[in-house]
């Protein structure tokens, strides 16, 4: 019997141990990908009777798309009060004294839950010490408007997933674009939303006082067709691409959707090919479909490099 | 009828009559209806797991001397055994009957690799339904019967050590094994190592990435609980090391199999049931690929897989007057997980990463029951039919979702089969007529594979989940005539298999692996047909010297008339076996025709003919008491350079390989 439990718990001992790990890949994109569920506070404002705050994932402003969440409180009853007409206007002021604007919401809705006012910015450029960033915030309760100005910090986006590209057009106008999700993607079919903005050539005054919506400078740009083509560019992938993608559309709420499959993790291009309403190439060049193994893949003109 | 094998028998609690596995040609029959042509007492050579040229073989060379068993091969270890000319998906192959899967996507470490032919005492193969036994098939089972020594009334030893050198690759082994048996107790054991170089074509040349290591040792521990009933534990634990694979870019860094059994057995000594045997298995497969020794390869992958099974497998023998019958109910759990992690040349850039097999579990679960029915001392009816239930379920579906958007995560699968065959015996004539129908479930490459590199064809293939069950419909018949001194036997099996599962090239995606050229993804072909004929004669000139032959042949067909790939072409074998006092002497020749029924969709090309000439001597003698046998034999004697159907890559086979062998049996 001796023999026997000596035989079974060298056995035991073998089959548990495992000569190599297995991997815990979703544990391993969270740590390339940082990924931001939480609304928190960016900065709170006391204005008259109102406390205003200003909400945003992890509590910070990246350059790239950002999802801005503003609450409105009396500040003595703590009650939501009739509070109406709130609007938002971001202001880049740069170095020379000059300023600009990015491409935003300018009319918050109203998102009963929560009691939230919701909109969003695109921030073009980061803030440094010389290039700083306001936020204008304009609100109607109790009969009176309220108009806040409030600087905020535009940070680095560390997640690739959320890059965005500024190009000119064939057209001569300016284009932005902005990835808004996946913020994690996954070795699978992944919804892909981006936002696409044109620059207006009108605005050249320097914004007032008080910017109002007759100064914006960017608007969402309509029934565009983003033409898609995701790609690994590392020299060892030889060009691969994935199947089942779907170019991006304008949905109803103004942004642009499409299906995006990654078939495993690491480097990818989204090359991309923007055209207008009539078809028209704007931007982007085709990228050849060889397979080219030991050499780097060649990128459309219009691309987005991203990382998970 | 099949060829089958049989051996251990109920050896092992000492009862020789007590049951049978019925529908095989048993020579422990509790019936005495032996009149049948085909039922003779099985040749003695036959059992012992080595060929009649060699008696220090691998399993694979073993496996190889079986008419309807071929190989592909990737280099000089672990061939992939084909049955009736089809793929291992199609065959069940267990070990005792348990369900082992390899844990390689690139059919790396076939089943057959994880056993040693010295824990082996032999193998069953059933062609096409009659092999639904073990679970749902299409092409039949290989059943790897491990050695099992019967417990004794006197207390026992034995023992055998195996050592020799083989030239061409410079391969020793040393191969080991001993027993006690008691009345109450069975222990044994054994250990075998297996070193070899790179072997040399015929040209001498150097295959260079043929080497291998393999260590294998296995334990067996049965305890007599009543006089009829008895509980045995065994467990088999295989390490292949560093084994390269000359067809392949990518060679074996380790491979690793942990195969674990409880079994309960008893015995009954009247009633309708005679022997019920139930057992308990778990076996752990590891393989971990290695491309660093590989120059060409400008990115580096690591592919390392897990295959873990849990399993029962129980058995019920019962006799009904004429009718003897075998029950058998399977079940089984199985993971299945490969990881796919390549290096950007960078080597501080991010990985990449993906699933080749993303977590897949099959549950599979079978009634299968097989009858044989002495209708008179001529005739013979064996029928039968299982039942199955196949569930599969992928964790991480999403990656199986790219390529097939909306498919489904879990699956549920039936797979009926059954099975009649019609034995008669006329005087010096035997006859058999069968027919067969069955269905298997897609395997886990078919079904949920993900940029599998296949480096024949060199595509990268991708599983679908939904795949339709696969159905075979099979006929087969023999005739034999046999007389004391020659018989010849023909065979012939036909299946005609609808919704045949193959991959096709698919024009979405692009390959992942740097040597790939494309993307294949399984589909079904609306049928395909596979026929298989076999001759076999044999004839004794003198006392002592006997003649063997046998020739094969294979047609396999899709829809539109295309040829499938790894199909054997004409081949023959013939043989000759000289006896004198101690003095064995056998001499074989061995060849294919031309393959002129070959796939280039497939990756095949025209395989040339080629045929290769064996021989051997063995003496054996008495020292010290102890039995010995030395043999020396060469293999491909006059140094062909040749390479067959289903030689990977189309590497050349080994040139002239001296072997030297010397067997003691204490």
């Amino acid at each position: 019997m001796k023999k026997l439990v000596v035989f079974i718990s060298v056995l035991c001992c073998l089959v548990v141990s495992c000569t190599l790990d297995k991997t815990d890949y979703r544990a391993e994109i969270d740590t390339i990908v940082p990924e931001h569920t939480e609304f928190k506070e960016v900065a709170s404002m006391d204005y008259g009777d109102y406390h205003v705050t200003l909400n945003a994932l992890n509590g910070t402003l990246y350059k790239g798309h950002n999802e801005i969440r503003v609450q409105i409180k009396n500040k003595h009853s703590g009650q939501r009060e009739q509070v109406s007409e709130v609007t938002f206007f971001p202001v880049r002021t740069m170095e020379d004294g000059g300023s600009s604007s990015c491409p935003h919401r300018y009319n918050l809705n109203f998102q009963p839950e929560g009691n939230l006012f919701t909109g969003y910015a695109v921030f073009t450029h980061e803030s440094n010490a010389q290039e700083k960033w306001e936020l204008y915030l304009n609100f109607t309760a109790g009969g009176e408007t309220y108009k806040i100005r409030q600087p905020v910090s535009v940070q680095q986006q560390s997640n690739k997933n959320l890059n965005m590209t500024a190009f000119t057009g064939n057209d001569g106008h300016e284009y932005l674009i902005a990835l808004v999700s996946p913020q994690k993607p996954k070795v699978a079919e992944n919804k892909l939303i981006a936002g696409v903005y044109r620059l207006r050539e009108s605005i050249s005054e320097p914004v007032g006082a008080f910017p109002d919506s007759s100064m914006l400078s960017y608007s969402e740009v309509r029934d565009y067709t983003l033409l898609l083509d995701p790609r690994m560019p590392e020299p060892s992938m030889g060009n691969h691409s994935s199947p089942n993608n779907i170019d991006l559309k304008q949905g109803e709420d103004g942004l642009y959707h499409g299906v995006v499959n990654y078939t495993m993790t690491g480097n990818w291009t989204l090359n991309f090919i923007m055209l207008n309403q009539q078809g028209k190439i704007l931007k982007g060049t085709v990228v050849p479909d060889d397979f080219t193994p030991g050499v780097e893949g060649v990128k459309s003109e219009l691309r987005i490099d991203i990382l998970f | 009828m099949k060829k089958v094998y049989t051996v251990m028998g109920f050896l092992f609690l000492g009862f020789s009559a007590a049951a049978q596995h019925q529908h095989s040609n048993d020579t422990t029959s509790v019936m005495s209806h032996h009149e049948l042509g085909e039922v003779k007492v099985i040749d003695k050579t036959k059992k012992k797991i080595e060929t009649e040229m060699k008696m220090a073989v691998s399993v694979d060379q073993f496996l190889a001397s079986s008419e309807n068993i071929s190989f592909i091969k990737r280099g000089a270890y672990a061939w992939e055994p084909l049955l009736n000319n089809m793929s291992t998906e199609r065959s069940t192959i267990t070990i005792d009957g348990m369900h082992v899967f390899g844990a390689c996507t690139d059919k790396m470490d076939p089943v057959t690799s994880y056993v040693e032919s010295n824990n082996l005492a032999t193998i069953d193969v059933k062609s096409g339904q009659e092999g639904s036994l073990h679970g749902s098939t299409v092409a039949g089972s290989i059943d790897l019967k491990r050695r099992s020594t019967p417990f004794s009334e006197e207390k026992q030893w034995k023992g055998a050590y195996q050592t020799g050198f083989e030239s061409n690759n410079k391969q020793f082994f040393n191969l080991g094994n001993a027993s006690y048996a008691s009345d109450k107790l069975v222990a044994e054991g054994s250990f075998s190592f297996r070193k070899a170089g790179n072997y040399s074509d015929g040209n001498n040349k150097e295959v260079r990435h043929s080497q291998y290591q393999k260590l294998n040792s296995s334990l067996g521990l049965a305890y007599k609980l009543k006089p009829l009933s008895s509980l045995r534990l065994d467990a088999i634990l295989d390490i292949a090391k560093d084994v390269g694979y000359p067809a392949l870019p990518m060679d074996l860094g380790l491979s690793r199999a942990i195969i674990t059994s409880v079994a309960y057995k008893q015995l009954f000594e009247k009633g309708l049931v005679r022997v019920w045997d139930t057992k308990f298995y778990f076996n752990a497969i590891e393989h971990y690929m290695d491309d660093t020794k590989r120059p060409e390869n400008l990115v580096h992958m690591d592919m390392p897989g897990w295959s873990t099974t849990y399993g029962l497998v129980s058995r019920a023998n019962m006799v009904m007057g004429k009718v003897t019958s075998e029950v058998q109910l399977n079940a089984y759990n199985n993971v299945s997980i490969a990881e796919m992690r390549m290096y950007p040349q960078d080597r501080s850039q991010r990985t990449m990463f993906a699933y080749s097999w993303p977590w897949v579990t099959t549950n599979f679960t079978s009634v299968a029951m097989s009858n044989s029915w002495e209708i008179s001392g001529q005739s013979r009816l064996n029928f039968g039919g299982s039942l199955g239930h196949n569930y599969n379920y992928s964790r991480f579906a999403e990656f199986n979702w790219i390529f097939h958007p909306g498919a489904s995560q879990q699956k549920n699968r039936f797979l009926p089969g059954l099975h009649a065959s019609y034995q008669l015996a006329v005087n010096a004539f035997d006859f058999s007529a069968g027919t067969g129908y069955g269905h298997r479930a897609p395997s886990v490459s078919e079904g949920y594979g993900y940029y599998i590199y296949n480096s024949f064809d060199r595509y990268d293939y991708i599983g679908n989940p939904d795949l339709k069950n696969e159905v075979s419909y099979e006929v087969n018949a023999s005739a034999g005539f046999k007389t004391e001194r020659a018989a010849i036997e023909t065979k012939v099996n036909y299946f005609h298999i609808q919704d045949y599962i193959i991959g096709r090239i698919l024009s979405l995606g692009s390959p992942m692996n740097y040597q790939s050229v494309g993307v294949k993804g399984y589909t079904s072909l609306p049928y395909a047909r596979i026929m298989n004929i076999a001759l076999h004669t044999r004839y004794d000139i003198l006392h002592h010297l006997h003649w063997k032959g046998t020739l094969t042949y294979a047609r396999a067909t899709d829809d539109k008339g295309g040829n499938l790939p790894f199909i054997r072409p004409l081949s023959y074998q013939a043989s000759l076996h000289y006896m004198h006092k101690n003095w064995g002497v056998q001499t074989s020749v061995n060849g294919d025709f031309t393959q002129k029924s070959y796939s280039p969709e497939y990756g095949e090309d025209r395989t040339p003919d080629y045929w290769v000439w064996n021989a051997s001597a063995n003496y054996a003698f008495t020292l010290r008491k102890t039995a010995a046998v030395f043999q020396v034999g060469a293999e491909n004697l006059f140094n062909q350079y040749y390479t067959t159907y289903a030689d990977w890559g189309n590497i050349p086979r080994m040139g002239r390989n001296i072997f030297t062998s010397l067997k003691f049996n204490f």
